[in-house]
């Protein structure tokens, strides 16, 4: 009787998870023009982030955000003159351990270096309050650019390389050739 | 006894007297050469270093060959870093940045690249001897008024560890490289 009495709302709760679940995750989009990539590298051109820093990339309320830990970066969107995005690869194993892998015996560690996921950059330029030119590179995981791009794009960004609408991958983003930048 | 005794004195002293001879015109020998090799390898005057306060970074940029918008920030941004890092300068400012036209003694660093080939991490990983990525660039200083210091060209490498934008890190560590010689 009890559970006859439960199952609906238990259906229900069920229901509504299935539904709200993947927003929860990191890397989907929130709402229209946010966007919030994991695991996003800062390679170079934050102020204050060491190069190649993994951290999260946030674009909402008109800034691009990047939090590595305690450190943080703001740049305002609206601020952003360029925005393009790109793909490439990159090891699977990365950092020291990777490095120290081309060491092992018999050539192993070359054997290593052939597996390589795919990864996006997102290179943008933008104007500090003094007018100085700053450069930003990010590589993110495969697939999350775009969605980057269109939010910054959304929150104020300018482009010389608009989204077409359904484009998939975007005119910006070439095809993945294997390569590293 | 005393002849053989007296006979191998004498032969000492020849042999003494054969070897500061010798000696004498290996000194006289070295001498000539030294002289002679300073007359020939006299070094030239020292190009007198130029005096700044303040530099003005601009945007890479590459007229002649098609650079990925990464590599034209790396550089830029590695650049500035690299020169930031020299200490010769009381202000390095960027492209575009208003306080420089205000700057009294700014040296603007204008560059821009002429050659470009793409190389492979991969390549580089597995073969060690090929997929190096090289970065051409010409580099430029002047002043205000459009008056050059000098320019030249750095090339920036990758050959074997590191990823493709490790050349841009290359390249600014060489403009820093210049910038130490070339400034007070």
């Amino acid at each position: 009787m009890i559970l006859r009495r439960a199952l609906p709302v238990l259906l229900a709760a069920g229901a509504v998870l299935i539904g709200v679940g993947p927003l929860a995750l990191p890397g989907f989009a929130q709402d229209q023009g946010t966007d919030t990539v994991p695991n996003t590298k800062q390679v170079i051109g934050l102020e204050g982030i060491d190069h190649n820093a993994t951290g999260t990339l946030t674009i909402a309320k008109g800034t691009l955000e990047f939090t590595k830990g305690t450190k943080k970066a703001d740049v305002p969107a609206a601020s952003i003159t360029e925005v393009l995005t790109g793909a490439d690869t990159q090891r699977t194993i990365g950092g020291t351990v990777g490095t120290l892998t081309m060491f092992a015996p018999y050539g192993s560690g070359r054997f290593l270096s052939l597996f390589r996921t795919k990864i996006d950059t997102l290179s943008l330029t933008y104007v500090d309050g003094s007018g100085g030119v700053h450069g930003v590179v990010f590589s993110m995981p495969e697939g999350s650019s775009t969605a980057a791009k269109v939010a910054l794009l959304a929150q104020g960004a300018k482009t010389s390389v608009p989204i077409e609408p359904g484009a998939t991958p975007p005119a910006s983003a070439p095809k993945p050739q294997g390569r590293k930048p | 006894m005393n002849i053989n005794m007296s006979r191998n004195t004498r032969i000492n002293v020849k042999k003494s007297g054969y070897l500061i001879s010798l000696a004498f015109v290996a000194v006289v020998l070295l001498f000539a050469a030294s002289s002679g090799s300073a007359q020939q390898t006299t070094p030239p005057a020292p190009k007198p270093k130029i005096k700044a306060s303040s530099i003005q970074i601009l945007m890479v940029e590459s007229n002649e060959v098609k650079l990925p918008l990464p590599f034209q920030l790396a550089l830029y941004e590695n650049m500035i870093e690299q020169v930031e890092k020299t200490k010769k300068f009381q202000h390095v400012y960027r492209d575009g940045d208003h306080a420089a036209a205000d700057a009294p003694d700014l040296v603007v660093l204008h560059s821009n690249v002429y050659g470009f080939k793409q190389g492979s991490e991969e390549k580089r990983q597995v073969t060690t001897v090929a997929g190096a990525t090289q970065i051409k660039v010409h580099c430029e200083f002047y002043d205000k008024s459009g008056k050059s210091y000098g320019d030249q060209d750095v090339t920036g490498n990758v050959r074997f560890l590191g990823g493709n934008l490790r050349a841009t890190y290359d390249f600014g560590k060489k403009v820093a490289e210049i910038v130490e010689a070339s400034f007070e």
